[in-house]
């Protein structure tokens, strides 16, 4: 199996990491500042010392000139929880290159830059339902267990989008990236509008094939949908072409604005694009990297 | 209406085709989409989706059949009859003399001509043949029996007008020998009708009938037609005939230009055809005058006239004589001969005279060089036999360059030697008794007189001074002419001794290289202006000039003949019935072919 990224590319990656907006809210220590007092070098407040509290906090200093006990704060550094759902519907198996390869291959490249900033990542694939991509994973040595997990995701089926409602929701505040075409019979907004609900932030990467972006054949044709298999017969011409384009742009304005309206970022990302471009380039541009 | 490929009909087939095309059910490739439901709902009809089922209207069917149609339409290339009366093989004389350069008809007549050939090509059938034939004073062919319409105009096209007059006899010949007995030919002269005397007599009958198409419509034009340089009593002029040969009075000015500076204007006027002659001062040491007229007419060609002005080199000549007063005078005629006249005891034999005449004397030994002797004394090597009574005296042959303008009808001679066995040259004039004058070429020009010119009446006559001129001008013929040349015509170039090249500079500034070795005949001559030879001799650049001007009152006349009176048609000919002129038109049918297809293209892309 090729492995899903080259070295130079995780090289040039390690010196990224995700960005948050916020604080945020993890289990374990890691170098992402949280909301919770803790171990850091970044002071935060001053309180009473109350027993049970660790002595080793106490300012002696403070204590020397006012004669109370009184405790330094500091800021916690804590773990990111990333949770990343990828569509590997059969509406992804298409395309050249492979949507559903391009996305396979930008969630390892996004899932790298969290776990080589010490941040946890959880993986989720989904078509007809979600499948987990196993335990969290933490720490540059899962980095080799997630892409072989990554890469042993089968591809196929129909996208459900609704059936990630219920996944989303239980995730704890963090970051999530949800990599989809955006395509499936069912609308994607009600996956969007779990996020928000679930104070995820993140962003919705849409990816879609260059021939999906510009069809490149004319005549007569009979159709065949990827995911349900329904055939139709259909004649290209350039008003027929300008037509299925007109809906491509309404469904992805449809995304944009679902996903905008839940304070979540969106790019519309073309699988022709090289993957270091997509990350360096864009993913830091969105705002999602830096 | 005709068809020159009826066979292409069977192109007809696609419309059923297209048609059988539409019946017969799509085969359409499966093509698998991400997203079925982002795909319109929609398919044109232009084919059948069930076999043979109901054929309905649409606009792109409608436009394919019809481009097809109209395709067919084109291949089959229809023709429609044009006006003009052609034979298989149409002979097309062309002038393209100086005359024919006339502007009267926009741009020239020439032009107009080609156009009016032009349309003929265009008419020609496919089995239809044309011969273009260029008509000047050398006639030539063009194009010889082509079918091939773009070769014609290309041929056409490729013609220039010349300024020589138009041979019209020697092209008809020339065209006659190009129909075999019995081809359905027929001629079209495109002319203005100012052309060479036309031989019409029974014996030069054509094998074709021809047509006149004259060109041109106007003979208003004032032209130079003549202008002399002439040196008298150490002072030279310039005699300049100018001419109105229109039936408008014209003003204008006259530009009279010696090496090239203005020397004088004068403004002139001339009725309806009014001729002028008008004497112009030549200044010293000028070599060449022009004159030049603004007339504003439609014929520029003698509207400029060059001459050269400076007075050709002078030969000395020496006359041996008892006394001959009739010779002497003869001999001075000639401005350019210094005449030494000596009696025969004071002869000494010398290379400075570039002609001797021995008048009844002759020298123990003769130049190596042109001499005269008249009656030889006996005992001299070229003396002829007893002295015969003569009768008559006529012409050995008529046409002999040296007897030009001679005329000899009334002149007597008492007597003469006998030089019938005179092995001197040819005779030149003769009797019924003897030969009088013998003339021979090798090892110089020489001339022998048999008879006393004091025994004659021949030296009254004004024959004698002519011929006299005649012979000098043969035995000392300048090294380079400097009188006008018409166009095209051949100029006799004699190098001088000792030349190591020779070269003629053209008005055009073109140089040419003649042979130094021998007398050079120099014919390119179609341009007018200044012609400067240049001789290298001993390191020296010696030159000379001499002009070409049109000076024709026939081709500066310019009216185009009205009818042309050509020679009659061969009676033994087969007459042909002739048939129409095609005019094709396909490119047209095809070109409404093209916008068909342009139209179903934008039909198709906007959906219809």
């Amino acid at each position: 199996m090729a492995a899903l990224l080259d070295p130079p590319l995780l090289r040039r990656l390690e010196a990224l990491a995700l960005q948050v907006r916020r604080t945020v809210s993890g289990q374990m220590g890691g170098e992402r500042r949280s909301n919770a007092r803790g171990r850091s070098v970044e002071f935060a407040d001053f309180r009473n010392y109350t027993p049970g509290d660790d002595f080793r906090l106490i300012d002696w200093n403070a204590y020397a000139r006012l004669d109370r006990y009184m405790l330094r704060l500091f800021v916690a550094e804590q773990e990111l929880p990333l949770s990343i759902f990828v569509d590997l519907s059969g509406s992804m198996d298409w395309g050249n290159p492979n949507k559903a390869l391009t996305a396979k291959r930008l969630a390892g490249a996004i899932a790298y830059v969290a776990l080589a900033a010490l941040d946890r990542v959880r993986l989720t694939v989904f078509a007809e339902g979600p499948t987990s991509g196993g335990a969290p994973y933490r720490g540059r040595r899962a980095v080799a267990e997630l892409f072989s997990r990554l890469q042993s995701f089968p591809v196929g089926g129909q996208t459900d989008y609704a059936r990630l409602v219920w996944p989303i929701g239980k995730q704890r505040p963090g970051m999530t990236v949800l990599i989809s075409d955006g395509l499936g019979e069912t609308s994607i907004d009600s996956a969007i509008a779990a996020l928000g609900r679930a104070r995820q932030e993140g962003a919705v990467l849409q990816l879609l094939a260059p021939q999906e972006i510009a069809p490149d054949w004319t005549g007569d044709a009979r159709l065949r949908d990827s995911e349900t298999g329904v055939e139709r017969e259909f004649t290209s011409t350039p008003v027929t072409q300008g037509a299925y384009l007109e809906a491509l742009s309404h469904r992805t304005h449809e995304i944009e604005s679902s996903a905008h309206r839940r304070g979540l970022r969106y790019a519309r990302l073309s699988t022709d694009q090289p993957i270091d471009d997509m990350v360096l380039r864009t993913l830091r541009k969105l705002g999602l990297l830096s | 209406m005709s068809f020159l490929v009826p066979a292409a009909g069977f192109l007809a087939l696609t419309l059923p085709a297209i048609i059988a095309l539409y019946f017969l059910r799509i085969r359409r490739p499966t093509r698998i989409v991400p997203a079925l439901n982002l795909w319109p709902d929609q398919i044109r009809d232009r084919q059948a989706n069930v076999p043979w089922q109901r054929l309905r209207f649409s606009w792109l069917l409608l436009l394919q059949l019809l481009g097809a149609a109209i395709l067919v339409a084109a291949a089959v290339q229809p023709t429609l009859s044009a006006g003009t009366s052609l034979a298989r093989h149409s002979v097309v004389l062309l002038d393209v003399s100086a005359s024919m350069q006339a502007h009267d008809v926009k741009p020239s007549r020439l032009d107009e001509a080609k156009s009016e050939i032009g349309g003929l090509i265009d008419q020609l059938g496919p089995q239809d043949r044309m011969t273009l034939l260029a008509v000047d004073s050398t006639p030539r062919i063009i194009a010889s029996v082509v079918g091939d319409r773009q070769a014609l105009h290309r041929a056409l096209d490729a013609t220039n007008a010349t300024n020589g007059q138009a041979d019209l006899s020697a092209a008809l010949t020339l065209a006659a020998g190009l129909v075999r007995p019995g081809d359905d030919a027929r001629a079209y002269v495109f002319s203005d009708g100012i052309v060479g005397p036309l031989r019409t007599d029974s014996t030069n009958a054509l094998p074709f009938p021809a047509e006149y198409h004259r060109v041109g419509v106007s003979g208003e034009n004032v032209g130079l037609t003549s202008l002399v340089v002439r040196t008298e009593a150490q002072s030279r002029a310039g005699y300049l005939h100018l001419q109105n040969f229109g039936q408008q009075a014209r003003s204008f000015s006259l530009e009279w230009r010696a090496d090239g500076r203005l020397v004088d204007v004068r403004p002139l006027t001339l009725a309806g055809g009014q001729a002028e002659d008008l004497v112009l001062p030549v200044p010293t040491g000028a070599t060449l005058v022009s004159a030049h007229i603004t007339a504003g007419d439609v014929f520029a060609l003698d509207d400029t006239v060059t001459a050269v002005a400076r007075a050709p080199r002078a030969f000395r000549v020496l006359l041996v004589t008892p006394g001959n007063v009739f010779m002497e005078q003869a001999l001075r005629v000639r401005t350019d001969l210094q005449l030494d006249v000596v009696a025969p005891a004071a002869y000494k034999s010398s290379a400075a005279y570039a002609m001797t005449i021995f008048d009844r004397f002759s020298p123990k030994s003769l130049p190596n060089g042109p001499f005269v002797m008249i009656d030889p004394p006996a005992g001299s090597p070229l003396a002829g036999g007893p002295a015969v009574g003569i009768g008559r005296t006529s012409a050995t042959d008529a046409g002999d360059p040296l007897l030009t303008n001679v005329d000899l009808r009334d002149v007597h001679i008492a007597r003469s030697q006998d030089l019938r066995t005179s092995s001197f040259g040819r005779p030149l004039i003769t009797s019924l008794q003897t030969p009088l004058v013998l003339v021979r070429d090798e090892p110089f020009r020489q001339a022998l007189f048999g008879f006393d010119l004091h025994e004659s009446d021949l030296p009254l006559r004004i024959a004698f001074p002519i011929l006299v001129e005649n012979l000098s001008e043969w035995m000392l013929p300048p090294s380079v002419p400097s009188h006008s040349f018409h166009p095209d015509e051949a100029v006799t170039i004699v190098p001088e001794t000792g030349a190591t090249s020779v070269t003629v500079i053209r008005p055009d500034g073109s140089r040419r290289t003649l042979a130094t070795s021998s007398i050079a005949t120099f014919g390119d001559t179609d341009r007018t202006g200044l012609y400067t030879v240049e001789q290298l001799v001993s390191g020296n650049v010696d030159r000379s000039w001499f002009t070409v001007n049109l000076f024709s009152e026939q081709i500066s006349q310019l009216k185009p003949a009205d009818r042309l009176t050509l020679p009659p048609v061969n009676t033994t000919a087969t007459t042909h019935a002739l048939h129409r002129g095609q005019l094709e038109i396909w490119p047209w049918i095809a070109l409404v072919a093209l916008g068909i297809v342009v139209v179903e293209w934008l039909a198709f892309h906007r959906g219809l």
